[in-house]
């Protein structure tokens, strides 16, 4: 609490941020600049994407400045105001923006373009700090539950409308902040069920998700009987086996039958043994779980169309996709980072991805011209640096006196988790193909901006948390 | 500290249950798909997608002695179009589509209207095709001109063009020296001739060059020009011996007594001396249209020569010293036998004499003469033959090389069959050695004996035939294949001077009497062999054609080309060889005497001819020093010495009038008609004139009469 400390600017700035931000800065932009110099050879500089995105550093750090020369208190003060504008600009991209890869989210100035959902991110993470930060929020309370799920909704309604599918899920990324904030954990818990059951859906029969359900609640309730336990457990083994057994010879209608049967028999055991609450929750649980992967099975066969259900093959089962069609980007993905190798074929040497190969090679797919490039060795440093940059982060917002400043530090850990994990999980066919950026590498003006914007509050109100 | 902890507790489940195991699987999969899987990606990396293909090199050149193309590669372009290029962007496309298809339409392909080319495109990028043919085979200009259409003028990547350049052999002289030039990449035929043999040279090396494989089912590959790739390195050329102007006469001379004569097949090949270079080769088969270079007669196929192998027979009894030109034999009036078989002179002179000399049985190439002698000295083994009889025969045509192939360096050569001596392998009979004697019973191919032939023109140097001279790299010779000797000497300077005789004396005596000229000498040995006979038991010969030839060398005094004209069945016009193939030969020394100046007897060391006027051209005028210096190099009797600039010649019966040859004054226009350009130029030009020409030779007519004002006008000259 020294005088020295209380001093604004770069004097109290968090090095290791700071430095981990620039390095992988730099590193995108010589990424960007491998991928694109062979095929922009003869434009002048400033008109290549290396060239461009130069540009968009030069004003990303002009952004840095501006924002460490406000005053710190300005980002709370302003943060309602200033989701206000993220909202409405929103809403104007729907009218007045232009339509790229079917997508009304960009508005486009001449050569540059902008996405105001890289505005409206940044924009909820303020608002969702200062909400949560607010004395009369109560996580426990069904009433600020609903306000923070709106402020969250809101943004993500406006940019399904677009629609913009990769920016609406990077907002799940709240659900982080939410938790550490004392979020029940029953409602992931709860979630976690209702994902696994609808990811299920989409590439198992729902009739082998009920019988599994319907065994996994026999078990449980031969479990909560108090005598016998042993032998009503052996039991339910041998039901389990005799179903699998059953399923796997066509007999799954009988299966099931006998296994529901078997299932209300036990229930009303054990309801007549005071265990109601537990065989209610199996009740419910089996119910919804069968209600669910039916809906799943319907809305994938039947609602989404069939380039949406491609995108789920090419994630869930990548056999029944085609190899040279929605597989294609994945595949041609894991092609360039599988033959780097351990060192890599050398900057500006990489083929597959130098010639464009794989389709948004300098956008969402850039990681893997570092895998190509740079190799293992070039993957590996960069997720551990971006890990190292998540921990420095929750460190930095755990450190906060300030609960604004805490809740804002892991809304914006949050958002740069989900990006970091999806991006590079889906160049290597982890993760569904989801378009949004890779932080600080992939080529792109407004997201670059949007990023160094959150990391340069972030560091600002990091730099003054000793006023408190 | 309750809520402390379970704060605490939230934080460490989002680090170690969220953030850290999410980094984990991250690594993993890294590590999987890079070891685990690594292989197999590089595998596909390398094979599938992106490889280095092999690309083909120019061919290089064949060029005749003089320069002369005899084969070369002709580049084209096939131009292909990729709308789904990775670099093409819906806007760059969409914008350029009218005016593309409209310039397709008009420029290259008129079988679609622009509307039906636009939808082509469209339809062809919508189907995420990458690899639509526009036009095949087209040239430079034309592919530089399609360079230019819109949307192609964007590159390659961004605008889709492609280019594959590809070649063709073209042999600008047509059939001359087809076969011995050859051809290789043929998919049903062996590589031969010269680009076979050559194909080390004239191949270079292919160069690399990356592809990106673009369709996997159709295992279409497409360049990627901005990446580095190995140059290809451009075939050498390779220098033949051949002349250019001899082969096309000897072809010519050849095609034409194939025609006349109805053959089969027939063969001409014309040798340099001193060096065994084959300045011509020519050779003609039947084919269902007309004659053809459909084999290598001269150096692939073995035949029995007849008697033009007499030559050897003789030569093997001089070098052994059994015979001398004045013996007298016996020819029994053309009829003899050997072993109940007869054998029958073709000579009609035989038929009146009993006996005449070694010289005369040569010269009306008496078979019965020559069997006789033959057998007379080789036929028993006795003290003269050193107990070897038939053996010293076959070893002194084995002196000759004549058992041996050439070597010539095209490949497909025939070997030369000559029966080993008394050999039950071979079938040596008692009828062997006289039939020998007149070129029966063994094979050789026409080039061998001419090798035969030109050795004795060499004064008895035994040198390799060869036709190709020389390897160059872009103009600069790499290497130079020089005249090989195969043998110093294969005779005595004796012998062969007296076979020099003996070959003269068929010219000049025997049955090439006819084929003789005042212009300059030539020697050589006539053949009319039977070919497809079958000897019967009862001693007759059935004969189903003969195989006329000629083969010697010229001019006979200081021997600068042997040549062979060999021709299979003629079935009209006679069949003997100096009625067949001596004329092919005449036609050839005829032409080659014409154009070699240095076989013609220096001008003025001969009687002066008659100066008469129309023996001179009909106006020679140039300025004064030229034609003075000209004339007195020639040293030419002239009169006459004006003292203008400008003089023309008349022609007197006994010397030349130097006439002043007058040009009007400075500012008019001059009479140059009959000048030499030049002189006309140097004229008209110090006039002040412009002058346009036409045609070449002298001047026949001038635009502006002569006397005309000169103002510095355009004058146009005709010349002729």
């Amino acid at each position: 609490m020294g005088r020295k400390r209380e001093a604004a600017g770069l004097r109290n700035i968090d090095w290791a941020t700071f430095s981990l931000f620039i390095a992988l800065s730099a590193i995108g932009w010589s990424m960007v600049y491998s991928v694109s110099y062979s095929q922009e050879a003869g434009l002048d500089f400033l008109s290549t994407s290396a060239g461009k995105q130069l540009i968009w550093m030069g004003i990303s750090a002009i952004a840095f400045a501006v924002i460490f020369a406000i005053d710190w208190k300005f980002w709370q003060t302003l943060a309602y105001p200033i989701y206000i504008v993220g909202i409405v600009l929103l809403v104007l991209v729907l009218f007045l923006g232009s339509t790229i890869k079917g997508s009304t989210s960009w508005f486009v100035f001449g050569s540059f373009s902008f996405q105001p959902s890289e505005v409206a991110k940044f924009a909820t993470c303020l608002a969702m700090s200062n909400y949560l930060s607010n004395y009369r929020t109560n996580l426990r309370t069904l009433r600020s539950q609903l306000i923070a799920l709106g402020l969250l909704l809101l943004p993500v309604g406006l940019i399904m409308l677009q629609p913009d599918a990769g920016s609406a899920i990077v907002f799940s990324s709240f659900l982080l902040v939410l938790y550490r904030e004392g979020l029940n954990s029953s409602y992931y818990i709860v979630g976690a069920f209702v994902a696994l059951i609808l990811v299920l859906g989409l590439i198992v029969e729902p009739t082998y998700i009920i019988l599994s359900l319907i065994v996994l609640s026999i078990v449980v309730l031969a479990y909560h009987f108090e005598d016998n336990r042993r032998y009503w457990l052996l039991g339910a083994l041998t039901v389990a086996a005799g179903t699998y057994f059953a399923a796997v010879n066509n007999w799954s209608t009988q299966a099931l039958l006998a296994g529901a049967g078997i299932f209300v028999a036990l229930s009303i055991v054990q309801w007549m043994q005071k265990q109601g609450r537990i065989v209610s929750l199996l009740l419910v649980a089996v119910i919804v779980g069968a209600g669910l992967s039916y809906a799943a099975n319907f809305a994938f066969n039947d609602i989404l169309k069939p380039h949406q259900q491609d995108r789920l093959n090419v994630w869930l089962q990548p056999s029944k996709a085609d190899p040279r069609g929605s597989l294609y980007n994945v595949f041609q993905s894991k092609l360039a980072i599988g033959s780097g190798g351990l060192q890599g074929k050398g900057f500006l040497n990489g083929t597959l991805t130098k010639l464009n190969y794989v389709p948004e090679q300098s956008t969402d797919f850039i990681f893997c011209t570092i895998g190509e490039e740079q190799g293992f060795v070039g993957s590996f440093s960069i997720i551990i640096m971006f890990t190292l940059f998540l921990i420095r982060i929750t460190i930095i917002a755990e450190r906060q006196r300030s609960n604004f400043s805490r809740h804002y530090a892991y809304c914006i850990a949050g958002i740069f988790f989900i990006h970091i994990f999806i991006n590079v999980g889906m160049t290597m066919g982890l993760m569904p193909v989801i378009g949004i950026p890779l932080p600080f590498i992939s080529k792109g003006g407004s997201s670059l901006l949007g990023f160094t914007v959150m990391v340069a509050v972030l560091l600002k109100l990091d730099s003054n948390r000793y006023r408190i | 500290m309750e809520i402390k902890n379970e704060i605490l507790y939230r934080v460490y489940i989002l680090l170690f249950a969220v953030v850290i195991p999410a980094a984990v699987v991250l690594i993993y999969q890294t590590i999987y798909i890079t070891y685990a899987e690594g292989g197999k990606w590089r595998k596909k990396g390398k094979e599938l997608y992106i490889a280095t293909r092999p690309v083909e090199p120019e061919r290089g050149n064949i060029l005749a002695k003089d320069g002369s193309l005899l084969a070369t590669s002709i580049p084209y372009f096939d131009i292909y179009m990729d709308p789904n290029s990775t670099g093409m962007s819906e806007k760059d496309f969409m914008d350029n589509l009218d005016s593309l298809a409209h310039c397709i339409a008009t420029y290259v392909d008129n079988t679609f209207t622009p509307g039906g080319f636009r939808e082509f495109l469209l339809d062809r990028r919508r189907a995420g095709d990458r690899y639509v043919l526009i036009k095949r085979k087209v040239s430079y200009a034309e592919r530089k001109f399609i360079e230019q259409f819109p949307l192609f003028n964007l590159g390659r990547n961004r605008g889709g063009f492609i280019v594959e350049k590809r070649s063709e052999r073209k042999r600008p002289f047509g059939l001359l020296a087809q076969r011995t030039i050859g051809y290789t990449g043929r998919e049903d035929a062996k590589p031969i001739g010269v680009e076979g043999t050559f194909d080390e040279y004239l191949g270079g090396q292919p160069g690399k060059e990356l592809m990106i494989q673009v369709d996997r089912t159709n295992d279409i590959w497409i360049p990627l020009e901005d990446l580095s790739l190995v140059e290809p390195k451009t075939g050498d050329d390779v220098v033949m011996t051949i002349d250019i102007n001899m082969q096309d006469a000897t072809q010519e001379a050849l095609l034409r007594a194939m025609n006349y004569h109805d053959a089969e097949w027939g063969t001409a090949v014309v040798m340099e001396v001193k060096t065994g270079a084959i300045r011509a080769i020519a050779n003609l088969g039947r084919t269902d249209s007309g004659w053809w270079e459909t084999f290598n007669y001269a150096i692939g196929t073995s035949v029995e020569p007849g008697s033009t192998f007499k030559t050897a027979s003789m030569m093997a009894m001089m070098e052994d010293g059994f015979i001398k030109l004045s013996d007298t034999i016996q020819i029994d009036r053309g009829t003899t036998e050997f072993f109940e078989q007869t054998m029958v002179d073709a000579s009609p002179f035989s038929a009146k004499i009993d006996s005449t000399t070694v010289r005369h049985a040569f010269e009306i190439s008496s078979n019965v003469g020559m069997a006789k002698l033959v057998t007379k000295y080789y036929g028993q083994k006795e003290r003269i033959n050193k107990n070897e009889g038939a053996a010293r025969f076959i070893q002194r045509l084995k002196d000759f090389n004549l058992h041996l192939p050439t070597g010539i360096e095209v490949g497909g050569e025939g070997n030369p069959y000559i029966k080993e001596a008394y050999s039950k392998e071979d079938q040596w009979s008692g009828t062997t050695l006289p039939w020998m004697a007149i070129g029966y019973e063994l094979q050789l191919t026409p080039l061998q004996l001419l090798t035969f032939y030109n050795a004795i023109a060499n004064g008895g140097t035994l040198v390799k035939p060869y036709v190709v001279q020389e390897i160059q790299r872009f103009g600069e010779t790499i290497r130079t294949f020089k005249p090989t000797i195969l043998k110093r000497k294969i005779a005595s300077a004796k012998t062969i001077s007296m076979m020099h005789e003996l070959l003269d004396s068929v010219v000049t005596r025997g049955t090439a009497y006819k084929l003789r000229t005042d212009e300059y000498n030539f020697a050589g040995k006539t053949g009319t062999a039977q070919v497809g006979y079958r000897r019967t038991s009862e001693g007759k010969t059935f004969i189903r054609g003969y195989q006329a030839s000629f083969v010697g060398y010229f001019p006979s005094e200081a021997p600068m080309y042997s040549i062979i004209v060999v021709i299979n069945k003629p079935r009209r016009g006679g069949y003997y060889g100096s009625d067949v193939a001596g004329p092919v030969f005449r036609e050839i020394t005829d032409y080659i005497y014409r154009t070699q100046v240095k076989l013609h007897a220096p001008l003025n060391q001969q009687p002066k001819p008659a100066l008469a006027g129309q023996q001179l051209p009909a106006s020679s005028s140039g300025t004064r020093a030229d034609v003075l210096k000209v004339l007195d190099y020639l040293k030419l009797p002239r009169y006459g010495n004006p003292a203008s600039e400008v003089v023309a010649l008349r022609a007197q019966t006994d010397s030349l009038m130097v006439l002043d040859r007058s040009l009007t004054a400075k500012n008019v226009v001059p009479n140059v008609t009959g000048l030499g350009l030049r002189d006309a130029l140097y004229v008209l030009e110090n006039r002040g004139l412009r002058v346009e020409v036409d045609g070449y030779g002298k001047v026949a007519r001038q635009s502006l009469l002569p006397g005309t004002r000169a103002q510095g006008q355009t004058i146009k000259l005709f010349l002729q």
